[in-house]
């Protein structure tokens, strides 16, 4: 041991000490809703980070489901499932994709990798689609086909007609379907280049379209956590692109969107609604992540501020003209919750109080102590606008001791309008449907 | 150096060393000038390496300063070089972990506060080269018998 690295463990310890100790921060439920509590922004000498060590489900385990409930694994065995999207015919597409390797520009990149494996987050995608049947409808697919293979990290799926759209992290791509095929095996022809490039730090691609089908939405994630990588690397990124459909010319639609992972129209409107994933390391408590709706051409503040006029001072040069435009967000699902998916609730067999909000699947991250997500939420809607704290509909993703049993990413509902929630830890696809009657929920469990 | 002075003292490794390392952990504080200014993110991507690689040659240099000892080759160490090179090091290593942050706060103001602090403690220690002992005459040296044995020689008069 050398005389410096004598005196470096103790400081070291200390300053671990120093981001360890201090009281909780203020309870999720603060940050609830149009208005959530934020407090003052600080910035670390070693930001509170708490990694949830991978320890899958095990052979029988699965999520716990609210009462009224039950959950089963319509599938298991896939390689780092994403999303999840039902085709009309009933059948399922389950995206098993991850990201490219992220360079090393600092040390601290290395680091963040370090703990993207500690947290199987590292793990490698499939880079493909998997179709699954279940035409009986018991919950079990009969019938399990490689759908689309060899994608470059596809994230979005969406079908216009017999058009079939796939947003891989570099361009979106279109594939002609015929109902009740298993397998496409046509080409890909590129509908338009998206923004990928050697960092892709954000690289999902969410993709919805619009209810007449004549324009396509992309969300864009940033390309850094608060411009690192410098402003030039944010171009046409933290925004949802609007593509028209029949000539590929594209344009900004919304801005200022730090991580759009999940776009959808709210049904029979006009309106889009995104999960967006907000900025990290300036506290337990900052920022809320949040669902809105999104006008055309609003901007949201990123990177420059958040809420509105919350000036973030790591963004420098500032741009005061685009602060005083920033719109705050609908509903603040709180902080570091990592909302990675979102659907509308249309079906009818869950349980009446589920019926016309949201499901947003809730990956958590790493960026709070105590940990916060890690579950699916409803957020109730009256009258097209959310209307109540979210309630926890799925749990049981995170053991008594913080470990990760699983982490839910994408949400939809399939034909029978149970809920289908894709799980890349765990690697599977949960479904969650109605319990027959109380007992029921035992015997599923 | 001349052949007669380098036959007359014993060789020092961890100047050497503690040379290259402080000139890293120096270019910190220039650097860190350059991202004031200019705003550029690469001038703070410059910063966090020099500080890593200035870091990594500092705890290097401890482990040359202890062969420097085992070897019998330090007549008498100046503990307060020791102890300013050591400060400036952990100066440095809370300064990595100050440029690990985000965007502009990884610099201004604590980070380009500590590389300021560092740049005049190394300018200030350095002025009198990079050594932290004084090295023993070749005459005076241990034997090899003692050597071998592993035994540190006793540190013989102040030196001073």
């Amino acid at each position: 041991m050398t005389p410096t690295s004598r005196r470096t463990i103790p400081a070291l310890a200390g300053l671990l000490a120093l981001a360890a100790c201090g009281r909780d921060p203020a309870p999720p439920s603060t940050q609830y809703g149009a208005n959530p509590a934020l407090p003052a922004p600080q910035q670390y000498v070693l930001p509170p980070t708490r990694i949830a060590t991978p320890v899958g489900w095990g052979r029988t385990g699965t999520p716990a489901a609210a009462a009224g409930l039950a959950v089963r694994a319509f599938a298991t065995g896939f390689e780092h499932p994403r999303q999840v999207y039902t085709l009309p015919n009933g059948d399922v597409l389950v995206v098993e994709t991850n990201g490219p390797a992220a360079p090393i520009n600092r040390p601290k990149d290395w680091l963040f990798g370090f703990f993207q494996g500690l947290a199987g987050s590292g793990a490698p995608g499939g880079n493909r689609i998997t179709l699954l049947r279940d035409a009986n409808g018991d919950g079990q697919p009969e019938l399990r086909t490689i759908f689309l293979d060899h994608l470059n990290a596809p994230f979005g799926v969406t079908l216009v007609g017999d058009q079939l759209y796939v947003a891989d992290t570099d361009a979106l791509l279109r594939f002609p379907y015929v109902t009740g095929e298993t397998r496409i095996a046509a080409p890909a022809v590129k509908v338009t280049d998206l923004p990928a490039g050697t960092i892709d730090h954000h690289w999902t691609k969410s993709l919805t379209a619009s209810p007449d089908g004549s324009k396509l939405y992309v969300g864009v994630g940033s390309n850094s956590n608060i411009t690192e990588n410098g402003i030039d690397a944010e171009d046409d990124r933290a925004a949802i692109w609007e593509i028209d459909r029949a000539t590929g010319f594209k344009r900004i639609f919304a801005s200022g969107l730090r991580n759009p992972t999940g776009i959808a129209f709210a049904p029979g409107t006009n309106t889009l609604w995104a999960v967006v994933n907000e900025r990290d390391e300036i506290g337990p408590n900052l920022v809320p992540d949040y669902l809105t709706s999104v006008r055309r051409n609003a901007f949201y503040g990123w990177p420059y501020s958040y809420y509105g006029q919350h000036v973030d001072v790591r963004v420098q040069p500032q741009r005061p003209d685009l602060v005083a435009s920033a719109i705050p967000p609908d509903y603040a699902l709180s902080s570091h919750v990592a909302p990675l998916g979102m659907v509308f609730s249309t079906g009818t067999s869950l349980p009446a109080r589920y019926r016309g909000g949201v499901f947003v699947g809730e990956h958590g991250s790493w960026n709070r102590i105590p940990l916060n997500g890690y579950k699916v939420v409803y957020v109730p809607f009256q009258g097209g606008r959310p209307s109540g704290p979210p309630q926890d509909v799925v749990t049981g993703f995170l053991t008594p001791d913080g470990k990760a049993r699983g982490r839910p990413v994408g949400v939809a509902l399939d034909r029978t309008g149970a809920l289908l929630i894709a799980d890349d830890v765990g690697n599977a696809v949960w479904r969650v449907g109605p319990a027959a009657a109380p007992p029921a929920v035992v015997a599923a469990r | 150096m001349t052949e007669a002075s380098r036959a007359a003292y014993r060789d020092l490794l961890h100047p050497r060393l503690v040379g290259l390392g402080a000139t890293l952990l120096i270019a910190v504080f220039v650097t860190d000038l350059l991202y004031w200014r200019t705003l550029l993110p690469e001038w703070s991507t410059f910063s966090i390496w020099l500080l890593t690689g200035g870091l990594v040659l500092a705890a290097w240099s401890g482990v040359a300063f202890v062969l420097d000892l085992v070897l019998g080759h330090v007549l008498a160490v100046s503990w307060g070089r020791f102890l300013a090179l050591t400060a400036a090091a952990l100066l440095s290593f809370l300064n990595a972990f100050i440029h690990s942050r985000d965007g502009y706060t990884s610099v201004v103001p604590q980070g380009l506060a500590l590389s300021a602090i560092v740049a005049i403690l190394l300018l200030v220690i350095g002025w009198r080269g990079w050594s932290v002992g004084t090295a023993r005459p070749a005459r005076l040296a241990a034997p090899p018998r003692a050597a071998a044995s592993m035994a540190p020689p006793p540190l013989e008069g102040t030196g001073r």
